[in-house]
């Protein structure tokens, strides 16, 4: 599903943001990629959704080369790939249901399909009834379900969250921590970037952690702490 | 892209420019009064062409003098040549009456030595009117070409210099309305610019989820086409109530005959044109150009 071989990446005023790195997540896994601020996280991120281009390397993600994607490319490559931010990124202007439906009126899809799908999608992250709903009407928790929505409703076969929970209370978190599993159980590929120690270390789930940019540890149900890399480190 | 995208982006766009109302109607407000300014330049333009146009007619005369012997028959025949020629747009003859007056005139306190005579002594003439200041000279000289002219007169300076005029009139017209629409196209693209600056989250969100350049592009030119015609039509509204208002007061007054206003109705297309012509564009092709900057995401 996703492969780095041998992939650095180097920003134009000279930041050194991942080095050498090669690894692959295969169709069904579900995968945190951890480290500490600078680490490279976000950067492995970007490239996976093609927002920066690798300085070396090749990416593939979901049979396409990334490295080698056309601009005019790029659209339909990212429709293959759900996405899930931070800060939610929803369209302010749009309710909850447009938000949603948003993504499969880029797709160009049937107006039928749209009354059928989006509701479906609402249903699974618990916001029926909030369809007419604006995203400023919407707790955090609630906004970042629509994101998800938004990022499923095309039935991706990648979800990528970058921080997904990091404006979000515990136990709005475990909320959405949950429902990406569920979504991992469906089939689809679940990558989450995060720092949140907790989620990593109850979800026993692959855990990919970086480095200044390197890839120090790559571990099917690790912890978010491993001795022998905090060597790597603090050293 | 299906007929449907098309129909949902051209309504997006429209949705938009209500759902940002406040911005929408800022935009308004400045696309409005850049073609208010324009507007006023051109009605002044066209008014000051048109007056440099009634002096150019009143000059583009010549008079055309027959021999004195010729009898009736051969007079008419002269007027029905001159009347043939395709620059000519008037032909008068004048009456050995007149003649005699606008002589008597001429000789001023000398003019009562014409007592007791009754001008069949004078000369038959006609007043030409001429349709192109370029060709009076060629006029001139076909006219003086017909059997029977005599002479053939006409104030060859005052033409000259109203020509002159005329040009530079239209030179300097056309190169300030050159500048003003310059100044309106550039206000009214950096207005279309900041709308699409306040959004450029909304645009960097979209290019996330998968839309093409088009997808996205395509509902702000919408919204910036309806920001042009709104502006065009509030402009057009408030040129042609105070046009109208200032040409029937003046027209009454004491200056009315002297200022002599082009008739709005004989400008209104003109004035359309030119505001639908600039709102729609400059509000489209604008709000096109100025969100390629958030594309590249």
């Amino acid at each position: 599903m996703i492969s780095f071989e041998n992939v650095t990446k180097i920003y134009q005023n000279g930041t050194l943001a991942l080095t050498n790195i090669n690894l692959k997540i295969n169709k069904g896994d579900f995968a945190f990629i951890i480290g500490q601020s600078g680490s490279g996280k976000s950067t492995m991120i970007k490239l996976i959704l093609r927002e920066e281009e690798a300085t070396e390397g090749i990416i593939s993600v979901n049979g396409f080369n990334v490295t080698t994607l056309g601009r005019k490319e790029i659209p339909y490559y990212r429709r293959g790939v759900g996405v899930v931010f931070q800060d939610f990124r929803l369209l302010p202007g749009k309710t909850v249901y447009e938000n949603v439906a948003f993504a499969m009126q880029i797709v160009e899809a049937l107006p039928k399909e749209i009354r059928r799908r989006v509701p479906m999608v609402l249903g699974l992250v618990g916001l029926s009834n909030k369809a007419k709903v604006y995203p400023n009407q919407l707790s955090g928790g609630e906004q970042q379900r629509v994101a998800l929505a938004r990022a499923l409703v095309n039935n991706p076969a990648l979800l990528v969250a970058d921080e997904p929970t990091g404006n979000l209370d515990p136990e709005t978190s475990w909320d959405i921590m949950k429902l990406l599993a569920e979504v991992n159980q469906m089939g689809t590929t679940v990558v989450v970037a995060t720092h949140e120690k907790n989620i990593v270390d109850t979800m026993k789930k692959r855990v990919i952690a970086l480095s200044k940019g390197e890839l120090i540890r790559d571990q099917e149900k690790g912890q978010y702490e491993d001795e022998d890399t905090n060597h790597q480190i603090y050293n | 892209m299906k007929i449907r995208t098309t129909k949902y982006i051209i309504k997006e766009g429209i949705i938009n420019s209500y759902r940002n109302k406040l911005m929408s109607l800022a935009s308004i407000i400045i696309v409005t009064a850049s073609l208010l300014v324009f507007g006023i330049f051109l009605i002044i333009s066209v008014n000051f062409q048109h007056k440099i146009n009634d002096m150019m007619v009143n000059q583009l005369q010549i008079e055309v003098y027959c021999d004195a012997s010729l009898d009736e028959t051969q007079v008419k025949d002269i007027e029905a040549q001159i009347k043939m020629n395709g620059f000519v747009s008037n032909v008068r003859r004048v009456t050995k009456e007149e003649a005699l007056q606008r002589c008597k005139e001429l000789l001023e306190e000398d003019g009562s030595i014409l007592e007791g005579y009754d001008g069949s002594f004078l000369p038959e003439s006609f007043i030409v009117k001429i349709n192109d200041s370029n060709n009076i000279k060629k006029v001139v000289e076909e006219c003086k070409g017909i059997k029977g002219v005599e002479s053939v007169g006409f104030l060859e300076d005052n033409v000259n210099q109203l020509s002159s005029i005329s040009y530079w009139a239209k030179i300097i017209s056309i190169l300030l309305l050159i500048i003003l629409l310059s100044v309106s196209v550039f206000i009214i693209s950096n207005t279309i610019k900041l709308t699409v600056f306040a959004r450029r989250r909304e645009i960097g969100i979209m290019k996330y989820i998968g839309a093409t350049d088009w997808f996205i592009r395509l509902p702000f030119i919408v919204e910036g086409i309806i920001i042009g015609i709104v502006g065009a039509i509030i402009s057009f509204i408030v040129t042609y109530y105070c046009y109208s208002t200032i040409e029937s007061q003046l027209s009454k007054g004491v200056l009315g005959e002297s200022l002599d206003f082009v008739s709005i109705n004989s400008i209104v297309l003109y004035i359309i044109g030119s505001y639908s012509i600039i709102g729609t564009v400059v509000g489209g092709i604008g709000s096109g150009i100025s969100i390629r900057k958030y594309l590249r995401v």
